[in-house]
C-alpha cells in the first residue's frame, strides 16, 4: 500500500547515501584526512540502519504479515538493506580497501528507484501461491548477490586501469588486489546464480501451473529472453576461473553488463501490460518472471 | 642548562670515517661513562646510527666542558684523531640542538626523507643512556618531547608514506595484483648484482617456488646461495627451461644483460591458453629491456620496466619533499615551546638551590646570634648584636656573588657579572660607584647595597629582559 512516510525516509535515506557516495569519491580522486573516512562509514552506517529500520516498519506496521515483500519499493529495499549490510561487514573484514566507494553510487540508485518504486510507480504484488514467494526471494536475492558482483567489476577495471597507467598508489588509500576482487566477483556471481536459477525454476512452475500476463508466447517475450541472457552471462562469469577468455578484466565487464540486463528485465517486466483494469493502477508483480494474473 | 650537540653525519662524512665513528654498544656505554665521569653535573646521550653519530650533551652554564673541549673527548671516544673530527663535525648549541634533534627524530636529516627506523633509533639511544645515569631532568623532557613529536609529525603529515626503493616499489605493485603469495611461483632471470636485491625482496613475500634461470647455471646457483633459497622451495635452472617456468610463473624478474629482447609478444602470446589466463606480473629492470613492450598489451599481463619503478619512487620523494614544510612549522613550535620548558625548570631549581643556600646561611648566623643573645646584658648591646648579625648575614650573602667581580677576570665576563647584577638588584648607573667600592672592599661591613634614607629617590627594581634572562641562564 502507498504511504508517504515510506517515501519521505525513502528520500533521507538516498540523500544520505548520495552524502557518502560524494564523500568516498573525494576520499579515492584525492588524499584526504581520516575524518573523511568517518564521515563516510558514519553516514553509511546511517543508511544501512535506516534501510533495515523501514524495511521492519514496512513488514510490521504497514502491510502487518508474514510476507514483508509486498512491492517493487519493499523489493528495492530489502536489496538496499542486505546489500548496505553486506559492504559494511565484507569491508570490516578487511583486504576489500575501496569496496565501500564503489558500491555506494549503486545503493543510491537502488534507494532513488525505491523512492520511485513507493511514490510514482507504485503496485502491489498479488501472490497467491508459494511459487510467487520463491521466485520473488530468488530473484531480489539473486540480485542483490549480483549487484555485489557488478561493483567488485567495477573495482576490478579501476584497479586494473591504474595497474596498466602505472599509477603510483597513494599511500593513504589502498585498493584491494586484483586477486581478492576476482574471487568475490565469482563468489558473488556464483551464490547469484544459484539464487537466481530457484527464481527461475520458481517461475517455470507458475507458468506451467496456468495462464500468465505474459500469454501463450511467454517463452520468446522480452521478459524471458533477457531473463534467460543474465542467467547465461552469470552462467559464464561464474566459471571465469576456469576459462582462459573469461578471466579477469572481461570477468568484470561481464558481471556488470549482466546486472544491466537484469535491471533491463525488471524494466522490461514492470511494462508488461495488465490484463484488468485494476491491474493498471496497481501492476503486478513487475519483477516476477511469471506473476500470475488473478483474473 | 646549556644544550651542546657535536654531529658527524652523512652530510658531512663519508661512510669511511661514519664506519670509524660508529660506536659498538660497549664503546657506547664506556663513552658515556667517561663523560659522566669528566663532567659529572652534566647529561650525556650519544646516538648512532649508520648515517650519524651524535654526542648531546647538557651541562650547568659556565661549567665546563666547552665545545672544543666535548669534540676532544668524542675522538678519543670513537679513536679518531682530534684534527680529523674538527673537519667534519657539526656544532651547535641550545635551541640549535634541540632543533636538530627533532629534525633528527621526524627524518628530516635522514638520507631517505622520513626515514622510519631513525624515531626507534633516537627512542633506543635515550634509553641506553638513561640506563647508565646519563639523562636528567633536561634530557628526559627533550628527548620524550622529540619522540612524542616525531610521531606526532609523522601521522599528521605522512612524511614517512610512501616507497622509496625500487624493490619495494615492485613488491607493492605485486601485493595490488596478488592477494597472497604462497601458492605462487617467481622467476627471476639473470644473475647479476641487480637481481640480488630485487630478489630478496620478493623473497620476503614468501612465494611457493622460487626459480632462478640463467644462461650459466654456475652463477645462477651462487646467487641461490647467496639468497639463502630453501631447494624444496626453488633453486637454480637452466636457460632452456624458460618456455616451461613462463607458464608456471605468477611473477617475472629479468636483469639479463642480453642486447635484445628475451620475451617477445610473439613467444608469449602462444603460452597464455596454457596459462589458463591467469595474471601475470613481470618486472623488466634490465636495460637494454628484457621484456618487449609489447607484452604489456597483452590480457593479464601487468608489464613494469625500471623506469616505471623509479619514476614511484621520485613521485614518493616529491610527496615527502612537500610535507617538508608542514613538518617544519610543526617543529618550529614545539621546539620553541620545549626551550622554554627546559628554562623555567632550570630557574626553577635554580631558585630552590639558591633559597636552600641562603636559608642554611640564614640558620648558622641564627644560631651564632643566639648564643650571644643569652649573655646579652643590656638594650644597647642587644642593638650592637642585631647590628653585627646583618652586616654578617649581609656580608656572607653577598660574599660569593662579589668574589666573581674580580678585576682580573676577562672584561666580558665582568662586564656580564656587572650588567647581571644591576638587572637582578635593580641598581641604577649612579650607583656603580658605590658597587666598586663595595667590589674594592667587600669585606667590609657597611652595607652598601642598602640605600640610606636621606637618599632623594629609591632605586626601582626592573624586570631584567629576555635576551638578558637567556645570558644569566647560559
Amino acid at each position: 500500500m502507498r504511504d508517504p512516510s515510506t517515501t519521505i525516509s525513502l528520500i533521507v535515506l538516498t540523500a544520505l547515501s548520495l552524502g557518502a557516495c560524494v564523500l568516498a569519491l573525494i576520499r579515492l580522486m584525492k588524499p584526504a584526512s581520516a575524518n573523511t573516512r568517518r564521515y563516510v562509514y558514519s553516514l553509511l552506517g546511517s543508511c544501512t540502519l535506516g534501510c533495515i529500520g523501514l524495511f521492519a516498519y514496512r513488514a510490521v506496521v504497514v502491510h502487518r504479515g508474514w510476507q514483508p515483500l509486498q512491492s517493487h519499493a519493499d523489493g528495492l529495499l530489502l536489496i538496499a538493506s542486505l546489500f548496505a549490510v553486506a559492504v559494511l561487514f565484507l569491508q570490516s573484514r578487511g583486504g576489500l580497501d575501496g569496496l565501500v566507494t564503489f558500491a555506494l553510487p549503486l545503493l543510491t540508485l537502488i534507494l532513488a528507484w525505491a523512492v520511485c518504486a513507493s511514490a510514482w510507480t507504485f503496485h502491489l504484488f498479488q501472490i497467491d501461491s508459494v511459487w510467487q514467494s520463491v521466485h520473488l526471494a530468488g530473484v531480489y536475492l539473486g540480485t542483490l548477490l549480483f549487484s555485489i558482483a557488478a561493483i567488485a567489476g567495477g573495482m576490478y577495471l579501476f584497479a586494473r586501469y591504474r595497474l596498466r597507467h602505472r599509477v603510483s598508489p597513494d599511500p593513504s588509500e589502498r585498493l584491494a588486489s586484483l586477486e581478492t576482487i576476482e574471487r568475490l566477483i565469482v563468489a558473488a556471481s556464483a551464490v547469484g546464480f544459484s539464487l537466481l536459477t530457484v527464481g527461475l525454476a520458481a517461475s517455470l512452475v507458475i507458468v506451467a501451473s496456468g495462464p500468465t500476463r505474459l500469454g501463450t508466447g511467454w517463452w520468446y517475450s522480452p521478459k524471458v529472453i533477457t531473463a534467460i541472457a543474465v542467467w547465461l552471462i552469470y552462467a559464464l562469469v561464474m566459471n571465469a576461473r576456469y576459462t582462459t577468455k573469461f578471466r579477469g578484466a572481461r570477468a568484470a565487464w561481464l558481471s556488470i553488463i549482466a546486472l544491466v540486463l537484469l535491471m533491463a528485465t525488471f524494466g522490461i517486466a514492470h511494462m508488461l501490460p495488465s490484463t484488468s483494469d485494476t491491474d493498471t493502477a496497481a501492476t503486478p508483480p513487475a519483477d516476477t518472471l511469471n506473476a500470475k494474473e488473478a483474473h | 642548562m646549556h644544550i651542546m650537540l657535536l654531529s658527524v653525519s652523512h652530510r658531512t662524512a663519508g661512510v669511511a670515517l661514519r664506519e670509524q665513528l660508529a660506536l659498538s654498544e660497549e664503546r657506547l656505554t664506556s663513552a658515556i661513562n667517561r663523560l659522566r665521569e669528566r663532567y659529572p653535573h652534566a647529561e650525556a646521550v650519544v646516538l648512532c646510527t649508520c648515517n650519524r653519530t651524535e654526542l648531546y650533551l647538557a651541562r650547568p652554564p659556565l661549567e665546563s666542558p666547552t665545545l672544543d673541549e666535548l669534540q676532544d673527548d668524542l675522538a678519543v671516544c670513537c679513536g679518531v684523531a682530534p684534527e680529523t673530527l674538527a673537519n667534519v663535525v657539526a656544532k651547535l648549541e641550545n635551541q640549535d640542538a634541540v632543533a636538530h634533534l627533532f629534525r633528527v627524530a621526524t627524518g628530516l636529516e635522514s638520507m631517505v626523507l622520513g626515514e622510519p627506523h631513525v624515531l626507534g633509533q633516537v627512542k633506543r639511544a635515550y634509553e641506553a643512556a638513561d640506563k647508565l645515569g646519563g639523562v636528567g631532568a633536561v634530557f628526559h623532557r627533550v628527548f620524550q618531547q622529540a619522540i612524542s613529536v616525531a610521531k606526532q609529525v609523522r601521522n599528521t603529515t605522512g612524511i614517512d608514506k610512501g616507497r622509496v626503493s625500487v624493490g619495494s616499489v615492485a613488491v607493492d605493485f605485486a601485493r595490488r595484483i596478488f592477494d597472497h603469495f604462497d601458492d605462487k611461483t617467481v622467476v627471476g632471470i639473470g644473475a647479476g648484482e641487480l637481481a640480488k636485491p630485487m630478489l630478496q625482496y620478493l623473497k620476503r613475500l614468501q612465494p611457493a617456488k622460487l626459480w632462478l634461470v640463467n644462461r650459466s647455471v654456475d652463477r645462477a646457483g651462487k646467487l641461490v646461495s647467496a639468497l639463502q633459497l630453501d631447494p624444496a622451495n626453488g633453486g637454480a635452472r637452466p636457460f632452456d627451461d624458460l618456455q616451461t617456468l613462463l607458464v608456471e610463473a605468477d611473477i617475472v624478474l629479468t636483469s639479463t644483460g642480453a642486447e635484445r629482447p628475451i620475451i617477445t609478444a610473439a613467444d608469449f602470446k602462444p603460452l597464455l591458453r596454457k596459462r589458463r589466463g591467469r595474471p601475470l606480473f613481470v618486472v623488466d629492470i634490465a636495460v637494454p629491456r628484457d621484456v618487449e613492450p609489447a607484452v604489456g598489451d597483452l590480457n593479464n599481463v601487468y608489464l613494469y620496466n625500471i623506469d616505471d619503478l623509479q619514476r614511484v619512487v621520485e613521485t614518493t620523494h616529491d610527496r615527502r619533499g612537500e610535507q617538508v614544510q608542514a613538518c617544519e612549522a610543526q617543529l618550529a613550535e614545539t621546539v620553541a615551546a620545549c626551550i622554554s620548558q627546559v628554562q623555567q625548570q632550570d630557574i626553577g631549581q635554580l631558585i630552590r638551590s639558591l633559597r636552600r643556600q641562603l636559608h642554611s646561611l640564614g640558620q648558622a648566623e641564627m644560631q651564632r646570634t643566639a648564643r650571644k643573645l643569652a649573655a646579652c646584658q643590656d638594650s644597647q648591646q642587644l642593638e650592637r648584636l642585631l647590628e653585627e648579625h646583618t652586616q654578617r648575614l649581609i656580608n656572607k650573602v653577598l660574599h660569593l656573588p662579589l668574589s666573581q667581580l674580580d678585576h682580573s677576570q676577562q672584561d666580558a665576563t665582568l662586564g656580564f657579572y656587572a650588567a647581571a647584577l644591576r638587572s637582578l638588584f635593580g641598581l641604577e648607573e649612579d650607583d656603580q660607584h658605590e658597587s666598586d667600592d663595595v667590589v674594592a672592599d667587600n669585606s667590609d661591613d657597611t652595607d652598601h647595597t642598602q640605600p640610606q634614607a636621606d637618599e632623594p629617590t629609591r632605586p626601582t627594581i626592573k624586570k631584567s629582559t629576555p635576551p638578558q634572562r637567556r645570558r644569566a641562564i647560559g
